[in-house]
């Protein structure tokens, strides 16, 4: 059993701390700042999530996704036939991102988060994962001008994304997850992410692929999801907890990422609670298949609330291991 | 629901006391010396009074603003308050809901943040919130002032929630808080009450019956008329049920959609028992909008509500805009309705 996280991490602290990447945002957006001095500040705070999630006890770690406006533009924005429109809501959040708009063909011009795993591995003394949106999800939130058709759209948003995978495995990336919650909300197009995960991952080796899924849960697709060419299987247990019930009747042959601590909501949960949940889970899937992360990304919770959750969750994670911290 | 049936019938009079009755959303531009004095006020620099004096002289410059620019229904203009949760749950100056708390800061987008809300307790009416703010704004016009309040399900929907075991119980006694602040503003002389509900739309298939039943608890029974200000997010989800909402006026941005919302009334209809609030103006650009792209609008609406059942108001709250765009703004929609009043030959 390892411990992980979903994917973004909050970047900035509060008081008394300072919030160094929200100012120099600011600095460089009134043109008080060159664009290669923020880079280096996002360095260091890439650096110090990384510390942070360490310290809190994470096996496999990200980068926090401190360069990422949110999770459709970062990559999407650098692919030739896409711009970026208006703010929307990300889905029943109150938080937004920026639409992007499919105004040509789609293609991979050169890979972005090779180079960004590749100095975050370097800082991390535990693996890093990295983090690729999902081509489903990226297809269903973007303003199709161009391609008049979602599985169009998502299997040339997939084939662009292939370009980012394979340069990250070439790069050393043994830890490759995509993102792509939304299908959680559209079961009735599971074809059509299907077909683009498996465009997206298929053939792949050299390391260990991912597909994650959040704010719902997956009963009805979790068999098929079983065919998918991807070594994990992420699934949120605090916003869809119809995946108990999903996974409990299904033979499930991946490893499970099992999104067991809230991660949008303060409360904190106990030791003793996640280690419950660790050995319920324990029944359906053997241990060294388990990983033990959030339910989405944390940047849905303050810095500090975001540190306590993974502390007590690797606490819970090795009490039902039955090592003692 | 028929469309056919709002129409105006031509025979009737259109009493020009109540037709196309001009109002704002909430929220204005806060003159820099406030925005001055309330980050003096977080750094401990200058106490409560010394910042009170100038929320209220700001108050006093947006009510004859909208006196001199010629508002109908008026509102305070929220001087002294940051965002419309945080204010109720412990933003400084405010008095935060009993169970209430600001938590960490929170990503909103880009490189925006917020202290979001934790509801740490159970909840409870802390005392009156909004009424001294509004009688002082009420005591400077003989136009009625709005009391503005944020309607329970926003308030939970955008808070933490460590105390209740679900969402639900949360908006249940948040209602009753919010209720009892109602109560207050009203034996207090407040006849318009305005609850906004933003959030209404985040999960309509799982709760959308809980904020309708939230609404209801709020306001049934108490003597006042309710508008509702629903912005952004999926309205089209929402347009039938969201009729069942327990007001007199919801208004809505129709001016960031062209007006789109107009094509869900000719689908969907719209309540007859109550009165459509019509955003002519964008809040969340500079661009200053024409008196004729604005009469357009109006137009258009009055092809499908009699005059008597418009309101008429920027899309949203306009504290993203400066003073002057604030100013601006009301100013070329009561120019607008003056000119399609005199078309109509209302007055």
């Amino acid at each position: 059993m390892q411990t992980t996280v979903v994917g973004n991490y909050p970047k900035i602290p509060n008081r008394p701390r300072p919030a160094r990447l929200r100012n120099a945002i600011n600095k460089r957006d009134r043109g008080d700042l060159a664009n290669e001095e923020l880079a280096a500040i996002e360095d260091e705070v890439t650096g110090e999530v990384i510390e942070e999630q360490i310290a809190a006890g994470v096996d496999v770690v990200t980068d926090g996704q401190v360069r990422w406006d949110d999770d459709q533009t970062y990559v999407a924005r650098r692919m030739a036939g896409v711009e970026i429109g208006g703010l929307q809501r990300y889905l029943d959040t109150n938080t937004y991102y920026r639409q992007p708009e499919i105004t040509g063909a789609i293609k991979f011009k050169e890979p972005v988060l090779a180079a960004a795993w590749q100095f975050a591995q370097e800082r991390s003394s535990r693996p890093v994962k990295a983090i690729v949106p999902g081509p489903y999800t990226l297809a269903a939130l973007s303003a199709d001008k161009h391609y008049g058709g979602r599985e169009k759209l998502a299997l040339a948003l997939a084939e662009a994304l292939r370009g980012e995978v394979d340069a990250l495995i070439t790069a050393g990336c043994k830890h490759v997850q995509v993102n792509d919650p939304v299908i959680v909300f559209n079961k009735g197009d599971y074809g059509t992410f299907h077909k683009a995960i498996t465009k997206l991952l298929d053939g792949l080796s050299g390391a260990e692929t991912g597909v994650y899924t959040w704010f719902g849960d997956c009963a009805g697709i979790l068999p098929q999801m079983q065919e998918l060419p991807c070594d994990v299987i992420g699934l949120d247990f605090a916003a869809g907890p119809g995946n108990w019930e999903a996974l409990e009747s299904a033979t499930f042959e991946k490893k499970l990422g099992a999104g067991i601590v809230d991660a949008r909501n303060t409360r904190l949960e106990t030791a003793a609670e996640v280690a419950e949940s660790v050995k319920r889970l324990s029944d359906a899937i053997a241990a060294e298949r388990l990983y033990v992360n959030p339910s989405c990304g944390l940047e849905y919770l303050p810095r500090e609330a975001a540190f306590e959750k993974l502390k007590v969750m690797a606490e819970g994670a090795r009490r039902a291991e039955g090592v003692t911290a | 629901m028929v469309v056919e049936k709002t129409q105006k019938k031509s025979n009737e009079p259109v009493n020009s006391s109540t037709a196309l009755t001009t109002t704002a959303v909430g929220s204005f531009g806060r003159p820099d010396y406030l925005t001055k004095a309330r980050s003096a006020f977080a750094k401990g620099e200058i106490d409560r009074a010394a910042l009170d004096k100038l929320e209220k002289q700001a108050t006093e410059y947006w009510i004859r603003t909208q006196e001199k620019v010629g508002l109908d229904v008026l509102v305070h203009g929220e001087m002294e308050r940051g965002d419309m949760v945080a204010y109720f749950s412990g933003e400084k100056g405010g008095l935060p809901i009993k169970g209430m708390k600001l938590g960490g800061l929170v990503r909103s987008y880009g490189n925006r943040y917020y202290h979001k809300p934790i509801i740490h307790d159970r909840l409870e009416w802390p005392g009156p919130m909004t009424v001294d703010m509004w009688k002082y704004a009420q005591g400077l016009t003989d136009r009625p002032v709005k009391g503005m309040l944020t309607g329970a399900y926003t308030m939970v929907e955008w808070s933490f929630n460590e105390h209740y075991p679900t969402r639900r119980d949360a908006v249940m006694d948040m209602a009753k808080v919010i209720r009892r602040e109602v109560e207050e503003l009203v034996a207090t002389g407040a006849k318009y009450i305005q609850i906004d509900e933003p959030a209404i739309h985040t999960r309509p298939e799982a709760d959308f019956d809980d904020a309708i039943e939230a609404m209801r608890v709020t306001v049934e029974g108490i003597d006042a008329e309710f508008h509702t200000h629903i912005c952004y997010g999926e309205v089209e989800e929402i347009w039938t049920p969201m009729m069942r909402l327990p007001v007199k006026q919801i208004h809505l941005a129709f001016k960031n959609t062209d007006f789109a919302y107009l094509d869900l009334v000719r689908e969907q209809g719209y309540d007859e028992s109550k009165d459509v609030g019509v955003g002519v103006t964008d809040a969340h650009t500079r661009f200053i909008e024409t008196v004729d792209e604005v009469k357009d609008g109006l137009r258009r609406v009055l092809e499908l509500f009699p005059p008597e059942r418009v309101w008429v108001l920027p899309d949203c709250g306009l504290k993203t805009r400066t003073v002057e765009e604030s100013e601006a703004k009301l100013k070329v929609m009561v120019d607008a309705v003056r000119d399609i009043k005199l078309e109509l030959e209302i007055e």
